[in-house]
């Protein structure tokens, strides 16, 4: 199992790689960090350990898996859309152990938290939307990600950039593959209805998990009113607005939202008793 | 060697200000599209390929996009039935129809018997995915490109060939009735063509059902890869391709004098290749288009995009054709030999903004004195 430091000090937790044996295929995951279990779900742009898992792992265990057809999970090629999504990541939790665990879902991460939630209420412990894709909101409609040149990508995605990396003199073909990989990945769940479930907005009723909805709120990928919908439609949430940020919040200001995601967890679990 | 005409019918009038756009096709604004102008084109378009016939041709050809300046026919088909009864010798050539986009692929499966009757056993039926930006335009999942295409060729084959009424369920299709009302004249079925642009999967398909296999815009280094390809799964499965089963789709402009040709297609030229195809990675290669495989083939290849080559590379590179009538003929037999031979030569002779009196003329001067020294090339088993 993770690597549990015992220091709660952030540097300390490396996140252990694992494999999930499933039925039709692996999981690769990462998991650092003691704690309440929580399931964080990856953004479109694809899986990995960042300063913000870090800074969870601080206070949680933290588990991040790749999404089917993402970074080092198999192919899952039975898994074509969301609702097969939902009976995977049922299949994972179950695989884990878990019972109960907190869940918090980026973009298109939250959309599958929010599916999840709707489909086995039970089973979610709480939960956290960081900017989640999934609603059909035609009058805030979210841009074609697959349509971006990597430049335009960056300026949607971002407030303030982060230093763009150093490009390699010859372009690394199997970095090339692998974000193609990614991608082909999520094209298959969302190409059309693009990024959203039409169904899922009158279904979000049905959620009983304490949830917190965390927006910026000039979001130029998925326009805030969606996560105002969000808030508003699920019966226990609670929505945090947040100024001057880009769409990629936990990797613009991983620090903050990291402290507004444990800080919610946290909180809810002191009202309850530790799965 | 057979010879077809293969129209793509652009819309040249582009703005001044069209390099502000990042492409020709999907989002390019259709306020420059000038209904006047564009109903004089298809008029003037339909004219080039009947004269085609008239001159000697032994195929007139049309295809299929959408959303584009690049080429104005989003149904091949009506364009084949606007020739189907104005022309009474030439093969009427689909090519072809982008099954992977459909959302009734049936409908193919009838229009093109329609078309046979109609053209009294003339058409010929090409097969293509439709290109990466097809897939935005209509809201198809380029993941299911293959998976689509496939089905939709099964899917149409069977209903041409099948003399009783049967039931299609597949991964992407259901019809609780399928039964073909035309049955198709040729039998047990229209020829069938499928462009390729490098994936193994295609030369393979081709060879297992013995479909003529036709090159796009590529350098003639690349396409000899191609061709070999084909033959090579051709060989797999014990057998070696007709020439005639293997077509070569080039770019072809001819004039009287080489000073001339190139005066009058240096432009031409130059706005198929920088305007009409500029296409960027994200709409030509969505995810999941590509396969792996494939996606790593194209990636090792060394090819410059066409915005960075000059018109003197264009021809050098083989990606089109321009001359007198003695230089085109020269160049068109060293690449019979540069691409191991080629039964069918696809000429797309009217390019980008060249005018109706410089196609016709070019059209005319190749038939007369081109195809003649060509003819015999390209018939037979033998390379």
């Amino acid at each position: 199992m993770g690597a549990i430091a015992q220091n709660r000090g952030v540097a300390t937790h490396t996140p252990a790689e694992e494999y999930l044996d499933l039925a039709d295929g692996r999981v690769r995951l990462l998991r650092a960090g003691h704690g309440d279990p929580l399931l964080f779900l990856h953004a479109a742009g694809g899986g990995g350990w960042l300063d913000y898992h870090q800074r969870l792992a601080a206070s949680f265990e933290v588990i991040a898996p790749d999404h089917p057809g993402f970074g080092g999970s198999d192919d899952f090629g039975d898994v074509e859309a969301m609702d097969d999504l939902v009976y995977h990541y049922l299949d994972v939790i179950d695989a884990l152990g878990l019972d109960q665990p907190h869940v918090v879902g980026a973009s298109f991460g939250g959309w599958i938290a929010a599916e999840l939630a709707v489909a086995a209420p039970h089973r979610i412990r709480s939960l956290v939307l960081l900017s989640p894709a999934g609603l059909r909101l035609p009058d805030h409609p979210v841009p074609d990600l697959f349509l971006m040149p990597p430049d335009q990508l960056v300026a949607t995605l971002f407030q303030h950039p982060p230093p763009a990396p150093p490009q390699p003199i010859t372009p690394d073909v199997d970095a090339i593959l692998a974000a193609y990989r990614d991608q082909t990945a999520l094209a298959r769940f969302c190409w059309s209805p693009y990024l959203c479930d039409p169904k899922l907005e009158r279904r979000l009723r049905r959620i009983t998990a304490p949830t917190l909805v965390v927006a910026p709120s000039h979001d130029r990928l998925i326009p805030v009113a969606h996560a105002r919908r969000y808030a508003e439609r699920i019966p226990a949430a609670r929505l945090t607005e947040v100024d001057d940020c880009g769409h990629a919040m936990y990797v613009e200001r991983p620090a903050e939202f990291a402290d507004i995601t444990s800080a919610f967890l946290l909180e809810q679990s002191l009202n309850g008793v530790s799965r | 060697m057979r010879f077809s005409f293969f129209h793509l019918m652009p819309y040249p009038h582009l703005p001044d200000n069209f390099d502000d756009y990042p492409s020709s096709s999907l989002t390019f604004p259709n306020k420059y599209f000038d209904p006047k102008l564009g109903n004089q084109l298809y008029h003037r378009y339909l004219d080039e390929l009947e004269f085609a016939e008239q001159v000697g041709f032994d195929g007139v050809a049309v295809n299929e996009h959408h959303q584009s300046a690049y080429g104005l026919m989003p149904s091949p088909n009506i364009m084949a039935a606007a020739l189907a009864r104005r022309t009474e010798r030439a093969r009427i050539m689909v090519l072809g129809n982008a099954i992977g986009i459909r959302g009734n692929p049936l409908r193919v499966a009838e229009e093109i018997a329609m078309l046979d009757h109609l053209s009294n056993g003339r058409v010929d039926s090409g097969f293509v995915r439709g290109i990466g930006w097809e897939y935005f335009a209509h809201s198809i999942s380029p993941t299911k490109s293959r998976s689509r295409f496939n089905e939709a060729h099964d899917l149409i084959i069977k209903a041409w060939t099948s003399n009783e009424l049967f039931q299609w369920i597949g991964e992407n299709y259901e019809y609780r009735y399928v039964n073909l009302w035309p049955r198709p004249l040729q039998q047990p079925h229209p020829p069938v063509y499928i462009p390729g642009a490098g994936s193994t999967e295609t030369m393979r398909f081709c060879a297992e059902h013995r479909y003529t296999y036709m090159s796009v815009y590529a350098p003639t280094r690349v396409v000899r890869r191609w061709f070999d390809g084909y033959r090579q799964a051709a060989a797999d499965l014990g057998y070696v391709p007709d020439q005639e089963k293997i077509a070569l789709s080039v770019p072809i402009y001819v004039a009287d004098t080489d000073e001339r040709a190139h005066a009058e297609a240096k432009p031409a030229v130059e706005w198929l290749f920088y305007k009409g195809l500029k296409q960027p990675m994200e709409i030509v290669n969505p995810p999941g288009y590509t396969s792996q495989g494939s996606l790593r083939g194209l990636l090792m290849t060394d090819r410059k995009p066409f915005s960075a080559l000059s018109y003197s590379d264009l021809l050098a590179d083989g990606y089109a054709v321009v001359g007198s009538p003695a230089t085109v003929a020269a160049r068109l037999r060293e690449m019979y030999d540069e691409l191991g031979g080629y039964g069918q030569l696809i000429g797309l002779f009217a390019i980008g903004p060249s005018t109706h009196e410089q196609t016709t003329r070019s059209t005319e001067l190749f038939a007369s004195e081109v195809m003649p020294v060509l003819r015999p090339l390209g018939v037979g088993a033998d390379a």
